[in-house]
C-alpha cells in the first residue's frame, strides 16, 4: 500500500516534470493539480481563487478544508467543492469532483485518484486513450465530410432563399394582373346570370300560364326543355320535383353546388360503410351485440356514483385505471373483447379510408424515395427536387393547400396566355343576343372558375410562401431545406415523421399521434422544438425535442419518452457540422497525441 | 346518411367512454367509494349512543389466579331489565383479566366466556405476533387484590407511584397516582361499554351487509365492542396513525364546537389520491393514543386488528357540567375481536413511548444505506435508463444509495421476475451499481398472477397457500396482476414459503446488493369492497378477514424481511419498505406515507404524519419527496428537499404520469439547491446512524415533536410544523410557496445556534426569521454536541473511513454533549458487541471523549481508523488560539472559521484544526 502510493506519487510528480519542467513543489503537495494551475500555487501564501482568505503553502493539500471553494484542496477529498486533476496520459486529462478522492472507485484511468485507498486501479489510459482516439478521429473525419456538404448546401439554401424571394415578389405583381382579370371575368359572369335570370323568369311566366291550361302530361315536356336550356342546372333541377321548384330556384347557385357536394360525400361514405359492414361480418360480430357491449360501461360513467354494475373484473380494471392512462382503455375492454373490437373498426376504417385516398400512399412512399437519395439528388437535381415533388408530398399530409399546384411561376407565359384566353373569350360574347348563347355563357362561366381558383391557388402560393420566408433557418440559412422536408424513423412499431417548421407525429399503422407542432430552434440551433402536441390523459401535452449533431446524412434516431409524453430524438445532419467546432476536435486530438506516455503507460 | 348512423355511434362510444373515466379519474379522492360511519352499522349504532344508556355492567367473581386478576364481567339485571328483556337470551358473562407488567404497564383482557355452557363454537380472533414474545416475562407476579370494605372497589399495585382501580358496579377501570389518588386513564367512565357477544342467527335474521354492490355474508353476525376511554390531565391526544392532517394533536371529532366529523377511521386502505387533512383511514392503523398535558403522559394501546373507528370527544360532549376540565375523552369501536388493552402510566412522554416499545418492541436496526438518500420513480424503464440515472448523481456530484424499481420491472406484474426485454441482465445492474457502493431495491406485492404458468402462483395454488374467499375457494381479485390472489402470511407455513421466494437462487436476477420493496399490502383489490379485501375472506384457521384486515399487512412486511434476513444467513440486516402497518411493523422494516401528491398541503401534513408514526413506534417513516401525484413546481420540489432530508427516510417518488424530476432536470441553481439539501442529511448520518440506534434500544423515535423534548413548554403542544431530530436538531419547515418570513418557536431555556449562520437566539421565543431560499431554518440547541462528516461521497459505502466534525453548540454554562454511535453498518455483529459507542462531553474548557460501551457483551469487536477532522464550537468565548490533546500533549490551531464547507461560507465559529484523534479512542482536548 505504502509502497504503492509513493510510487504514485512518483509517477504523477515525473509527468509534471517532464510535460512542464517546472520548479518542484513537494510531491503530495501537487497532487490535483491541474499544470495550467501550478503557477498559482507557487508562492510561500496562496490564496483562495475566491478570494475569501489565504492559506500558507504547508496547508496545500494537508488533507483540511481552508478554502470553501477548495484551492487549498485539489489533491484530497477535504473540500466538498474541490476538484482533481488527474494527468491520464495517453488519454484526456479531466478533473474529478473532489468527492472521488480515494473513495475506492477508480475514476482517473491512470488511477490517480486512489492514492491512498484499498482500490487497485490499473492504468487503463492507454487502451481506453486508443479507442477515444480513433473515435475522435473519425468524428473529425465526419466533421470535415459535413462541412463541405454543409457549405455547398447553405450556398444553395442561399439561392434558393433569393429565388423565393424573387419569386414572392413576382407571384404579388402576377395576383394584382390575375385580379383584374378575374374582376372583368366576373362582371361578364354576373350580367350573363343576370340575362339568364331574365329569360328564365320570361320563361316561367309562360309556363305557369300554358300549365294551368295544360294537363299534367305536357309538364314532362316543359321539363324538358329546361333541362336543354340550363344546362348547368341540371343536377339540381333532376333532384327536385316539379312541386318544389320554385324553391330550388330560390336558392341560389352556391347551395346547389354545396349540396352536390354533400350528395356525391354520401354516396362515398355509404361505400365505405358497406365495405365496413362486411368486414365486421366476416368477424362474425353482430354491430347490435357491439354496441350493447359498450353500453354498459358508458351508463355506468353516467351515473358516476355507483359501480355496482360491473363485473368484478371491470372494477378492477376501472379501479386500477386510476393510476395508469394505460389501464384506462383497458376498461372498456369486455373481457377482451372490446378492444378486439375496437382494433377490427380501427382497421376497417383505415381500409375505407385507403379505398379513396391512395393517392396520398402513392406519394409517401414517392417521398420515401426522395429521402433514401437525398445525398444523391443533392448532387444534381437539389433544387429542382425540392421545389416540385417534396412539396407537394407535404399538400397531401398536412393541411396546407399546396401553392405550387399547377402554376408554374418559373414560365414566363402562361399569365399572357389567360390574359389573351380571356380577352378572346369577353370578346366573343354577345350579350344582345337573346336567348343568351348556351355554349358561350358556359365559356364565360369556366373562364371565370379557373381563373378564380388559380387567382386563389397563386394567393395561397403567396401566403404559403411569405410563411415560409418568416421562418428563422439558422445563422446561414442552413436549415432552409428543412423547410419542405419531413423526416422518419421507425422504431419498434412506431414511425416517428419529423417536419421541421410544421409538426411531428407518431404513427402506429394508421393511427397518428401529433407529437408536437414546430416551435422554435433553442441552444443555438442545436435543438428543434416541437410543443403543444395531442394531450396526455392525465400527463402534459405532447412535445418532442430534437437534439441535432453532425452527421453527413438527415437522420433520425433514437427517439426515447424519457418522462411521458415527453419524447426526445436525436438526427444527424450536415448543418450541424461546424468549423469551431471542428477546430475544437482537432485540438483535442493534437492534446491526446503529445500526450502518449512514451512507454510508460505498461508500466502500472 | 342514415347508414352512417351506427358508425358513427360507435366512434363516439369508443370516443365517450374513455372520457367519461378520464374526467372521473381525475377529480381526487373516491369518497362514495369508502364507508363512513352511518354506513358502517356498528360504528353507526354505537356512536349514537349516549352515556350511561346501556343497562350497568358488574364485576363479579374476582379471582388472583396465575399471578392474574380475573372476574366476570355481566349486566345488571335489575327487576325493570327482566321485564323489559324478555325473550332476549340471558347474556353470558364475560370474561375479565387484569395483569401488570414492569415499568407501569396495566393490561386489560375481555372476551367471551368459552367454558360457559352456552358459549359460542368460534373463537375471537386475538392478534398474535405483534406483542414482543418476552413481553410476558415482565409480567409482575399478582399476589392479592385489595379490596374497600363494602367489595364495592379493588385496587392493584402497578408501579411505584402508580395503582389500578376496578370499580364493581358499575365496571370502570381507572390508573391513577397513589398518593393524591388523580386518575390517569380510565375506561368505561361514561358506561359505554359495549361487548356484542357471538350468537346464534334467530329466525328471519339477516346479518348480510351490502355495501355498493359487495355483499359481506358475514356468517358469524355482529360481534362489534366499543367503550369509552378517559386521559385526565391531558391537554391533548396525539397517536392512532395513518391518517391525513396538519395537525399533529388529534381534533376532537364530536362534541359542541365539532361540525360534522367522521370518527378517526383505522383500517388499512389504498386510497387513491388522499386529501391532505381527513380522519378517514390509510394505508396503515395503530390503536395506540398518547395524552401529554403539563401533568404528564399517558398512553392507551387496543391490540385489535378489525376495523376501528375512534372518537375523540370534545369537552362537554356528555352534557357534563365539567366541561372545560383537563380531560379527554375518547370512544373506541372495533368490528370484531377482543379487548385486549394495554395502559401507560407515563409519566413522561419517553416513558410512553418505552412502555409502549416495550409490548410492541422497537425499530430493527437498518443498514446504513437504508438511512441514506434513495431514488425512485413509477419506473425506471430499463437498464439504460437506470445507467442514465446513476450516472446523473455522478455527473452531478449528489450522492444516493438506493436506486429502486417499481412494478413495471417484472414480466408482467409477476414478482421475482424481470422483464427480459427490458432488463436483460439485471444482475451485472445490480453489480455496477453495487461496484460505486449503490443497492437496488425491488418491488414484491402480495398479489400474485393466477397464471399457471408462473411458479409462485403454481406453488401457492398447489400448497393451499392463498386466502380464501367465503366459500373456501382461492380467493381471486383484480390487481396490477389482474386477476391475483393473495398468500395467506397469517399461517406461519405460508410465511416460511414465501421468504423462501427471496433466496439468491429462487429469486433469478436477484444479487445481495437487492432490497425489497412491499406496496399494496393492505391488501389492495382494486375489485373488492372499498379497494380491498372482502370481510368474509377467510384466513388460516378460519379466521375471517374482518378480524386481521389491519394485520395483514404486517405479516406481509414480517415474512418478506424473514425472507432477505435468511438470503444473508442472518448476517445482513434486511432492508423492506411497506406501506400498510399495523402496531409492531417497526420490527420489519420503514414505512412510507404512501401516494401524496405534489402540492404544499401535502408537504405540510408529511412533518404530523411523520411524527405520529414515530410516536407509535414506526420510527423509520417518510413521505415521497416531490409527491407522488401531480408534478411539483421546483420551488416546492426543492423545499421538500430541504424538509425530506431529516425525514427518518428519505425517498424521492413519482407517478408514471409525472414529469422527470431528478435532482438535475430544473437548472443549475435548484440542482445546486437540491445537492445542498441532500448534503445536509449525508453531513448527518453520523448523527441520525447514532439516534436510531438509540431508537432500535429505547424506542424513542429520531423525528420527535418539540414536546417530546420539552414536555413542559406548553408552546409546544400543538406545535405541527416543526419537529426535533434527537435532542440537538430543531427543524422548521416552509410549507408555502414564495415564503419571505416564517415565526419560528425556540422551546427551552437554552439558546440556539441557527445552522445556516451560526447566529444565536434565546430559548423559549418565537422568532421572526428571513427565509432563504437555500434551506430551511434548522438550529442546533445550545448544550448538544451533533457528530458529522463534512466529506461527501457516491454513497455512505465510501463515506465508511471518513474523518468526523464535531459541532459543540455550549450552553450558557459553556457545556455541552452528545454521543455517536459506529458499527459495521451491515451485519448483526454489533448484537455480540462489535461497536463504538462514544459519549462527548465539553465542560470546563475541556472535551471528553469516552466509551460507553458496556464491556460485559465484547464478543466480537468493531474497530475504526477513523479520525477526527474538525471540531467546531458555537458559543464560546473568542480568544482560544490553541487546544491541547492527550494523550500525546499534542497541540493544534484554534482558528475562526465556517460551520460548513460552502463557498460563500464565513467565520462565525471557533474551529479546531486537525486534532485527528482517533474516533474510538478515549481522549480529551482542552481548549486553551
Amino acid at each position: 500500500m505504502e509502497t504503492r502510493l509513493r510510487f504514485a506519487l512518483l509517477l504523477t510528480s515525473f509527468f509534471v516534470v517532464w510535460v512542464y519542467g517546472a520548479t518542484p513543489i513537494p510531491n503530495k503537495q501537487l497532487l490535483g493539480i491541474d499544470p495550467q494551475d501550478l503557477s498559482f500555487y507557487k508562492s510561500n501564501v496562496i490564496k483562495c481563487k475566491d478570494g475569501s482568505k489565504k492559506f500558507a503553502k504547508e496547508l496545500l493539500n494537508d488533507e483540511f478544508c481552508d478554502c470553501p471553494d477548495g484551492t487549498d484542496e485539489p489533491g484530497t477529498s477535504a473540500c466538498p467543492e474541490g476538484k482533481f486533476y488527474c494527468q491520464n496520459a495517453g488519454h484526456t486529462p479531466i478533473k474529478i469532483f473532489s468527492s472521488r478522492v480515494n473513495d475506492g472507485v477508480c475514476d482517473c484511468c491512470d488511477g490517480s485518484d486512489e492514492y491512498n485507498s484499498n482500490a487497485n486501479c490499473t492504468n487503463t489510459c492507454w487502451e481506453a486513450g486508443k479507442v477515444a482516439r480513433e473515435k475522435l478521429k473519425k468524428k473529425i473525419e465526419t466533421f470535415k465530410e459535413g462541412l463541405i456538404i454543409r457549405k455547398e448546401e447553405v450556398e444553395k439554401a442561399n439561392k434558393a432563399y433569393a429565388k423565393d424571394e424573387a419569386d414572392l415578389a413576382k407571384l404579388k405583381s402576377d395576383e394584382k394582373v390575375l385580379k383584374e382579370l378575374v374582376q372583368k371575368l366576373r362582371e361578364q359572369k354576373e350580367r350573363i346570370d343576370k340575362l339568364e335570370e331574365e329569360e328564365r323568369l320570361k320563361k316561367e311566366k309562360e309556363e305557369k300560364s300554358l300549365r294551368e291550361e295544360e294537363e299534367k302530361s305536357k309538364e314532362q315536356e316543359i321539363k324538358a326543355d329546361e333541362t336543354q336550356n340550363f344546362d348547368t342546372m341540371d343536377n339540381h333541377e333532376q333532384d327536385g320535383s316539379t312541386g318544389n321548384l320554385d324553391i330550388a330556384v330560390e336558392s341560389g347557385n352556391d347551395n346547389m353546388v354545396e349540396s352536390k357536394k354533400a350528395s356525391t360525400q354520401t354516396a362515398e361514405q355509404h361505400v365505405g360503410e358497406g365495405h365496413d359492414d362486411t368486414l365486421e361480418s366476416s368477424d362474425g360480430i353482430s354491430q347490435d351485440g357491439e354496441i350493447s357491449s359498450y353500453e354498459v360501461p358508458k351508463q355506468d360513467q353516467d351515473d358516476s356514483g355507483s359501480t355496482e354494475e360491473l363485473s368484478r373484473e371491470e372494477l378492477g380494471r376501472l379501479v386500477a385505471s386510476r393510476w395508469t392512462s394505460e389501464g384506462a382503455d383497458q376498461t372498456t375492454d369486455k373481457i377482451g373483447n372490446v378492444e378486439e373490437d375496437l382494433m377490427d373498426q380501427d382497421s376497417s376504417v383505415a381500409h375505407e379510408h385507403k379505398g379513396y385516398t391512395s393517392e396520398t400512399d402513392d406519394d409517401r412512399e414517392k417521398d420515401d424515395d426522395d429521402d433514401d437519395n437525398f445525398e444523391d439528388d443533392r448532387d444534381d437535381e437539389f433544387e429542382d427536387d425540392h421545389s416540385s415533388s417534396d412539396a407537394s408530398y407535404i399538400a397531401d399530409e398536412y393541411e396546407k393547400p399546396d401553392p405550387l399546384d399547377s402554376i408554374e411561376v418559373s414560365s414566363p407565359t402562361w399569365l399572357d396566355k389567360i390574359q389573351q384566353t380571356v380577352q378572346s373569350v369577353l370578346q366573343a360574347f354577345n350579350f344582345f343576343k337573346t336567348p343568351v348563347n348556351v355554349s358561350d355563357a358556359t365559356h364565360i362561366r369556366k373562364e371565370y372558375d379557373d381563373t378564380s381558383s388559380k387567382l386563389s391557388k397563386m394567393q395561397s402560393r403567396i401566403s404559403s410562401l411569405t410563411e415560409k420566408l418568416k421562418r428563422d433557418f439558422g445563422k446561414e440559412k442552413e436549415f432552409y431545406f428543412f423547410y419542405d422536408q419531413c423526416f422518419e424513423s421507425k422504431q419498434n412499431k412506431y414511425v416517428y415523421k419529423i417536419c421541421p417548421f410544421k409538426q411531428a407525429s407518431q404513427d402506429e399503422g394508421y393511427s397518428n399521434t401529433r407529437l408536437g407542432s414546430w416551435d422554435n430552434f433553442e441552444e443555438s440551433y442545436r435543438v428543434m422544438v416541437f410543443n403543444n402536441g395531442e394531450k396526455c390523459w392525465n400527463g402534459p401535452d405532447r412535445s418532442l425535442k430534437v437534439r441535432l449533431r453532425c452527421g453527413l446524412k438527415n437522420e433520425i434516431s433514437d427517439v426515447d419518452e424519457p418522462s411521458r409524453c415527453e419524447y426526445t430524438a436525436l438526427m444527424s445532419t450536415p448543418a450541424l457540422c461546424l468549423e469551431d467546432k471542428l477546430k475544437e476536435l482537432e485540438k483535442k486530438l493534437e492534446q491526446m497525441n503529445t500526450r502518449k506516455p512514451q512507454g510508460h503507460h505498461d508500466e502500472l | 346518411m342514415a347508414p352512417l348512423t351506427p358508425l358513427l355511434l360507435r366512434y363516439l362510444v369508443v370516443i365517450l367512454i374513455p372520457l367519461f373515466l378520464f374526467s372521473s379519474s381525475a377529480s381526487a379522492w373516491k369518497k362514495d367509494e369508502f364507508r363512513n360511519c352511518n354506513q358502517t352499522p356498528f360504528c353507526k349504532c354505537a356512536r349514537t349512543r349516549t352515556p350511561h344508556s346501556l343497562p350497568r355492567l358488574i364485576v363479579s367473581d374476582l379471582l388472583i389466579s396465575d399471578g392474574h386478576l380475573t372476574a366476570h364481567l355481566q349486566p345488571s339485571l335489575s327487576s325493570e331489565d327482566d321485564v323489559s328483556a324478555g325473550d332476549t337470551p340471558h347474556p353470558r358473562p364475560l370474561v375479565l383479566r387484569l395483569s401488570v407488567y414492569q415499568d407501569g404497564i396495566l393490561r386489560l383482557k375481555i372476551d367471551e366466556d368459552y367454558s360457559a355452557p352456552s358459549a359460542p363454537s368460534k373463537q375471537r380472533f386475538e392478534v398474535p405476533d405483534v406483542v414482543l414474545p418476552d413481553f410476558e416475562d415482565r409480567r409482575l407476579w399478582l399476589p392479592r387484590v385489595s379490596s374497600t370494605e363494602d367489595g364495592s372497589i379493588s385496587s392493584l399495585y402497578l408501579s411505584d407511584g402508580f395503582e389500578v382501580v376496578l370499580r364493581h358496579d358499575p365496571f370502570e377501570i381507572q390508573v391513577r397516582r397513589k398518593r393524591s389518588n388523580d386518575p390517569i386513564i380510565s375506561l368505561n367512565s361514561h358506561g359505554l361499554f359495549e361487548f356484542e357477544q357471538l350468537r346464534e342467527k334467530k329466525e328471519g335474521e339477516d346479518w348480510e351487509e351490502r355495501f355498493r354492490g359487495h355483499t359481506d355474508t358475514r356468517p358469524h353476525g355482529p360481534q362489534s365492542i366499543s367503550f369509552d376511554v378517559s386521559f385526565h390531565g391531558a391537554e391533548f391526544v396525539y397517536g392512532i396513525p395513518e391518517h391525513a392532517s396538519t395537525s399533529l394533536a388529534l381534533r376532537a371529532t364530536r362534541g359542541p364546537g365539532v361540525d360534522h366529523s367522521e370518527p378517526y377511521r383505522l383500517f388499512n386502505l389504498d386510497v387513491f389520491e388522499y386529501l391532505h387533512d381527513s380522519p378517514f383511514g390509510l394505508y396503515g392503523s395503530i390503536p395506540f393514543m398518547l395524552s401529554h398535558g403539563l401533568k404528564g403522559s399517558a398512553g392507551f394501546f387496543w391490540l385489535n386488528a378489525a376495523e376501528m373507528q375512534i372518537d375523540v370527544l370534545a369537552p362537554g360532549w356528555d352534557d357534563s357540567a365539567a366541561a372545560g376540565n383537563d380531560r379527554i375523552d375518547t370512544f373506541w369501536m372495533s368490528e370484531a375481536g377482543i379487548v385486549d388493552t394495554f395502559f401507560f402510566v407515563g409519566p413522561g412522554p419517553k416513558d410512553v413511548l418505552q412502555q409502549y416499545a416495550s409490548v410492541t418492541g422497537t425499530l430493527a436496526m437498518p443498514q446504513e444505506f437504508a438511512i441514506a438518500y434513495h431514488q425512485c420513480r413509477w419506473n425506471y424503464r430499463d437498464e439504460e435508463d437506470v445507467a442514465t440515472v446513476d450516472a446523473g448523481f455522478d455527473e452531478h456530484d449528489i450522492p444516493y444509495d438506493v436506486l429502486w424499481l417499481d412494478i413495471e420491472h417484472t414480466d408482467g406484474k409477476r414478482y421475482f421476475t424481470w422483464d427480459r426485454v427490458l432488463f436483460p441482465n439485471p444482475e451485472e445492474m445490480q453489480k455496477k451499481l453495487a461496484a460505486k457502493g449503490r443497492h437496488m431495491v425491488t418491488i414484491v406485492d402480495p398479489h400474485i398472477k393466477r397464471d399457471d404458468s408462473y411458479y409462485v402462483h403454481k406453488e401457492a395454488t398447489d400448497k393451499g397457500y392463498y386466502v380464501k374467499d367465503a366459500t373456501g375457494k382461492d380467493f381471486d381479485g383484480w390487481c396490477w396482476s389482474g386477476s391475483s390472489s393473495y398468500p395467506d402470511t397469517l399461517n406461519p407455513e405460508v410465511r416460511e414459503w414465501w421468504a423462501e421466494k427471496f433466496s439468491l437462487k429462487n429469486y433469478g436476477g436477484s444479487t445481495p446488493s437487492l432490497y425489497i420493496w412491499n406496496d399494496m399490502n393492505e391488501p389492495s383489490v382494486f375489485n373488492g369492497p372499498e379497494i380491498s379485501m372482502p370481510r368474509d375472506a377467510l384466513h388460516f384457521g378460519g379466521v375471517e378477514h374482518r378480524e386481521l384486515h389491519n394485520v395483514y399487512g404486517l405479516y406481509f412486511h414480517m415474512a418478506t424481511a424473514d425472507g432477505l434476513l435468511k438470503r444473508g444467513n442472518g448476517k445482513d440486516r434486511p432492508f423492506v419498505l411497506s406501506r400498510a402497518f399495523f402496531a409492531g411493523s417497526q420490527r420489519h422494516g420503514a414505512i412510507w406515507t404512501g401516494d401524496n401528491s405534489a402540492d404544499w398541503d401535502q408537504l405540510r401534513s408529511s412533518v404530523p404524519m411523520i411524527l405520529t408514526l414515530g410516536l407509535t413506534g414506526i420510527s423509520f417513516s417518510g413521505a415521497d419527496v416531490g409527491g407522488f401525484f401531480g408534478n411539483p413546481e421546483p420551488e416546492l420540489l426543492v423545499r421538500w428537499y430541504q424538509l425530506a432530508a431529516y425525514y427518518p427516510f428519505f425517498r424521492a417518488h413519482a407517478h408514471h404520469d409525472t414529469k422527470r424530476r431528478e435532482p438535475w432536470l430544473f437548472g443549475e441553481r435548484r440542482t445546486a439547491l437540491i445537492r445542498e439539501a441532500i448534503h445536509i442529511r449525508y453531513s448527518l448520518l453520523p448523527y441520525y446512524y447514532s439516534l436510531f440506534r438509540k431508537a432500535s434500544i429505547s424506542g424513542i423515535p429520531i423525528m420527535r415533536p418539540l414536546w417530546l423534548e420539552f414536555p413542559e413548554d406548553k408552546k409546544t403542544f400543538d406545535n405541527s410544523e416543526a419537529f426535533m431530530i434527537g435532542e440537538g436538531i430543531l427543524v422548521q419547515g416552509i410549507y408555502e410557496e414564495g415564503q419571505k418570513s416564517v415565526s419560528v418557536y425556540l422551546p427551552g431555556e437554552q439558546s440556539w445556534y441557527n445552522m445556516r449562520n451560526g447566529a444565536a437566539y434565546s430559548g423559549g421565543q418565537t422568532h421572526k426569521l428571513e427565509v432563504f431560499e437555500d434551506s430551511i431554518p434548522s438550529f442546533q440547541k445550545a448544550g448538544s454536541i451533533v457528530p458529522r462528516k463534512y466529506r461527501f461521497r457516491r454513497s455512505t459505502t465510501q463515506m465508511a473511513n471518513d474523518p468526523y466534525t464535531l459541532v459543540i453548540a455550549l450552553n450558557s454554562s459553556l457545556a455541552a454533549e452528545g454521543e455517536l454511535y459506529i458499527d459495521d453498518g451491515k451485519s448483526y455483529d454489533f448484537e455480540q458487541g462489535a461497536y463504538i459507542h462514544r459519549r462527548f462531553v465539553f465542560s470546563n474548557g475541556k472535551l471528553t471523549s469516552s466509551t460507553i460501551h458496556s464491556a460485559s457483551l465484547r464478543e466480537k469487536k468493531f474497530s475504526s481508523s477513523c479520525t477526527v477532522e474538525r471540531i467546531i464550537l458555537l458559543g464560546l468565548p473568542s480568544g482560544a488560539k490553541k487546544a491541547v490533546i492527550e494523550p500525546g500533549n499534542h497541540e493544534t490551531e484554534i482558528e475562526p472559521g465556517p460551520l460548513t464547507l460552502r463557498g460563500g461560507a464565513s467565520s462565525v465559529a471557533l474551529v479546531i484544526r486537525k486534532p485527528n484523534v482517533r474516533i474510538a479512542d478515549d481522549w480529551t482536548i482542552k481548549v486553551l
